[in-house]
């Protein structure tokens, strides 16, 4: 999905209050909220792959909170790894001891939450996007890394996200060895990275590759580098205690 | 008669030997004190320990603890009660070898057990296949003499160590990804290339399961007498074999109806020899 092909029209992330109906839209996705009764909500939610999800909300008041957020691309087909693989378009080659800075679009699903005072809730995900929301091998099959796999472009800059389908990700890539490198993908457990939002834009958090020796093997660091942004900070409820860090080869 | 009276009158009433009712009653009480010690130390062991071991493991430290506790009883038992074993053990001799014969395969179930503890060829919850024995399903436990097995019918199998310790043992959940296979077979007129694009740009559009990386594998296998028969060969996070094989060649079918590429029948040109 293209930046032009978005319409402007889509609800935009944040809270919203439902009293009697909401109607939220997102490409291809529709998701309703009505009252049906006393305290009772239904949620109804139809996505881009025809899929319709129904759900019954009995709720403290005759008020339903939700909130719509971008959230780590790792839920869809279902939720098999915290790791994510991105696949460059482009290849980047950096020369000894050089360092660039880099932005890339990262893959996100979004999140529909219940907010239950300063608590939020998840009551559903979707993704805009399925046909880039597939799963990736890094390693050998016994040995190996299970990824969330995307072909990813290059961003201009932070605010270059594409509406509800990809943000954009910050990475410093590091080459203190003292031959040249070529880098076509990363590999990182995303669920160090925060997501951030503002109308329908989002960013994440971004990544440090440091490509480096290790005794006799090169190796490739990579580290999370939180965002100092003022955007709003979404919420997520995937498991956190994953790896912080990962070490890639070089090829 | 006074509580004393009553234990002089135990202790001079003779059974066998020197064992008198007032060491076997000491005795009893030592064992029935050696059991509960022993109940109550497997309750702390599971309700403490067990949680953090793998569940094998845990069960037979369990059994271990128990039976242990229970042994040492038996000997204090038998020194409280002056009792002479060394009869038992001429009469064991003999009463062992025929024993011995008797439980031959029970030993052989025992030491496989405890060979499969050590080695580890599988843990609780691997789906596992034995080949030699027809045998898929989930590993439910490794137990002292048999170990258990659920069937993907949701039956429970059991097959003594002996024979799971020397069988051929297939983990199916060993590895990150499994590979799921598939042969097809596509008319002589048709071109291959374009088939192949057809089977990958439906696979990658409708299985969500399969991997982009490694990407799907396709082979031209073999020159057959009706069609050319390509193998096509996908990967996918290993839980989910039913999301991948089982619809593989629906996959594949689809793509090439919707590509117009035919699946031949197998046929046979026959020349009659007057022509």
């Amino acid at each position: 999905m293209s930046k032009d092909n978005v319409e402007s029209d889509y609800s935009k992330y944040g809270e919203y209050v439902v009293s009697d109906h909401l109607e939220l839209t997102l490409p291809k996705t529709i998701i309703k909220i009505d009252r049906i009764g006393e305290h009772v909500f239904s949620y109804f939610r139809q996505d881009t792959e025809g899929k319709i999800i129904e759900k019954m909300i009995p709720a403290t008041s005759n008020e339903l909170k939700i909130e719509l957020a971008p959230i780590r691309p790792l839920n869809h087909p279902a939720r098999r790894t915290g790791y994510v693989f991105l696949k460059f378009d482009k290849e980047i080659y950096l020369s000894e001891g050089d360092a660039a800075s880099i932005f890339v679009h990262c893959p996100i699903e979004i999140g529909i939450f219940l907010i239950n005072g300063t608590h939020r809730e998840s009551l559903d995900w979707v993704t805009c996007n399925p046909l880039n929301s597939r799963f990736g091998l890094y390693g050998s099959p016994d040995t190996g890394t299970l990824c969330k796999y995307a072909e990813v472009t290059l961003a201009t800059d932070l605010n270059d996200s594409i509406s509800y389908v990809e943000g954009v990700m910050k990475i410093l890539i590091e080459n203190t060895l003292n031959t040249g490198q070529t880098v076509s993908k990363v590999i990182f457990p995303i669920t160090d990275n925060t997501i951030y939002y503002e109308g329908d834009k989002s960013i994440v958090d971004g990544i440090k590759v440091t490509m480096k020796k290790r005794a006799v093997v090169s190796i490739a660091d990579v580290e999370t580098q939180p965002l100092e942004t003022d955007w709003i900070s979404s919420p997520t409820w995937e498991d956190s205690t994953a790896n912080t860090s990962m070490e890639m080869g070089l090829e | 008669m006074t509580p004393i009276e009553f234990l002089q009158g135990l202790s001079e009433m003779q059974i066998i030997g020197g064992l008198t009712l007032l060491t076997l009653l000491l005795g009893g009480i030592i064992m029935a004190v050696g059991i509960i010690i022993a109940k109550i130390a497997k309750l702390i062991f599971y309700k403490y320990y067990a949680p953090t071991l793998p569940q094998d493991t845990a069960k037979n430290l369990s059994k271990l603890i128990y039976f242990g506790i229970i042994i040492i009883a038996f000997l204090a038992f038998t020194s409280t009660t002056g009792l002479d074993l060394s009869g038992f053990l001429v009469a064991g001799g003999i009463f062992a070898v025929v024993i011995g014969f008797a439980t031959q395969s029970v030993v052989s179930n025992l030491i496989s057990g405890i060979f499969l503890m050590i080695e580890k060829p599988a843990k609780h919850g691997d789906t596992l296949e034995i080949p030699d024995m027809g045998i898929s399903g989930t590993l439910l436990d490794i137990g002292t003499f048999s170990s258990r097995l659920r069937k993907f019918d949701g039956t429970v199998i059991r097959i003594p160590n002996e024979k799971f310790f020397t069988a051929n043992i297939r983990s199916l959940t060993s590895s990150t990804v499994r590979r799921a296979e598939a042969m097809v077979g596509i008319a002589y007129k048709d071109d291959i290339e374009s088939a192949i694009l057809a089977i990958k740009n439906e696979i990658a559009a409708t299985m969500p399961y399969i991997l982009r990386v490694p990407e799907p594998e396709f082979r031209v296998e073999e020159l057959g007498d009706s069609s050319v028969n390509i193998q096509v060969l996908v990967w996918h996070p290993r839980d989910d074999w039913s999301q991948a094989q089982p619809i593989l060649l629906t996959t594949i079918k689809r793509a090439l109806d919707n590509s117009g590429i035919e699946i031949p029948f197998p046929q046979r040109v026959i020349w009659d020899a007057k022509d």
